[in-house]
């Protein structure tokens, strides 16, 4: 396959190619001759940008803020959003798999005749924080857009006490993201 | 969407773009490989058996939504889709990754 064009994807923005093949092929440029089928640019593009449409096709979507269900061990049925993908593993985990902050208790159905100090009761949630297999996930078409890159990173699950400040932080992020009443989907638990 | 009669023309074309596939190109043939094909949006075309099991199939083709990679219900059950990829065991769903000297990724993916 040819090489990519510095690294751009072309479904994001034009690339060059395209925008050159735009530029000979406009009328206005080529006065002359009514189809530009002869003009040697054009001769070249079509292949190449054949190639780059096949490029276009594949879309990467495990990828941070993704929500996705947990499938296997003790958070199996859980909805959890990745934080960071490890596409090609590590030296100690040689599969692929990513780090995900999830879900552990979610929060109870608040009404409008609790008082508030029973709502706040019932909008709390339990959060964990794992490396998962990829295999070992579902992936949705949701996705969660809570920053969690500064205080779920890959060494804080060396040691528990590490993992309880993770853990601690991410449940105050998910607690305001559902008290604003968004990305209902994630807060809800999933029934089977 | 109730699909049209396939005509037996199509299905022997799709036959032969499948077997250049198999001599010049790169693919996978099973249900774990071509989610893990998916995963690492390297599939560019999944062709799945007409007696896959409804919810294994309901998961390629969520996957192959996801990852924005064309289906293809091949008219035939997983004895014939083995027999199309030279193959002799069965054959559930397979992944074309790298499709050679066939056009079988820009003709096929006509349905979804």
């Amino acid at each position: 396959m040819g090489p990519s064009p510095s690294g751009l994807r072309p479904t994001e923005s034009p690339s060059p190619y395209q925008l050159r093949y735009k530029f000979w092929s406009s009328p206005s440029r080529n006065p002359s001759s009514s189809s530009s089928s002869s003009h040697p640019c054009t001769e070249r593009r079509p292949r190449e940008r054949a190639r780059q449409e096949d490029r276009a096709k594949m879309v990467k979507f495990l990828k941070p803020n993704k929500a996705v269900i947990v499938l296997q061990g003790r958070y199996a049925g859980r909805k959890a959003v990745i934080v960071r993908s490890f596409d090609d593993g590590t030296r100690d985990r040689a599969y692929g798999h990513c780090l995900v902050a999830g879900i552990k208790k979610y929060p109870s159905k608040v009404i409008r005749k609790d008082s508030a100090k029973k709502t706040a009761k019932k909008s709390r949630v339990k959060c964990f924080v794992k490396l998962v297999n990829y295999r070992h996930l579902m992936p949705t078409r949701y996705t969660l857009d809570v920053d969690l890159k500064d205080i779920v990173t890959a060494d804080c699950l060396q040691s528990k006490d590490k993992r309880v400040t993770a853990s601690k932080e991410t449940k105050k992020r998910f607690e305001e993201r559902f008290k604003t009443g968004k990305n209902r989907w994630f807060f809800t638990k999933l029934r089977f | 969407m109730v699909a049209a009669k396939k005509t037996k023309k199509t299905h022997e074309s799709i036959n032969n773009r499948l077997a250049l596939v198999m001599k010049s190109g790169k693919y996978t043939l099973g249900y774990k490989t071509v989610l893990k094909s998916l995963r690492s949006s390297k599939g560019k075309l999944i062709i799945i058996a007409n007696n896959c099991p409804p919810l294994r199939k309901s998961e390629i083709e969520y996957y192959a939504m996801l990852a924005k990679v064309g289906v293809h219900h091949y008219n035939g059950n997983n004895v014939d889709l083995g027999t199309a990829c030279g193959k002799y065991y069965r054959v559930c769903c397979l992944s074309i990754i790298d499709p050679g000297d066939s056009d079988i990724i820009k003709s096929v993916p006509g349905d979804h």
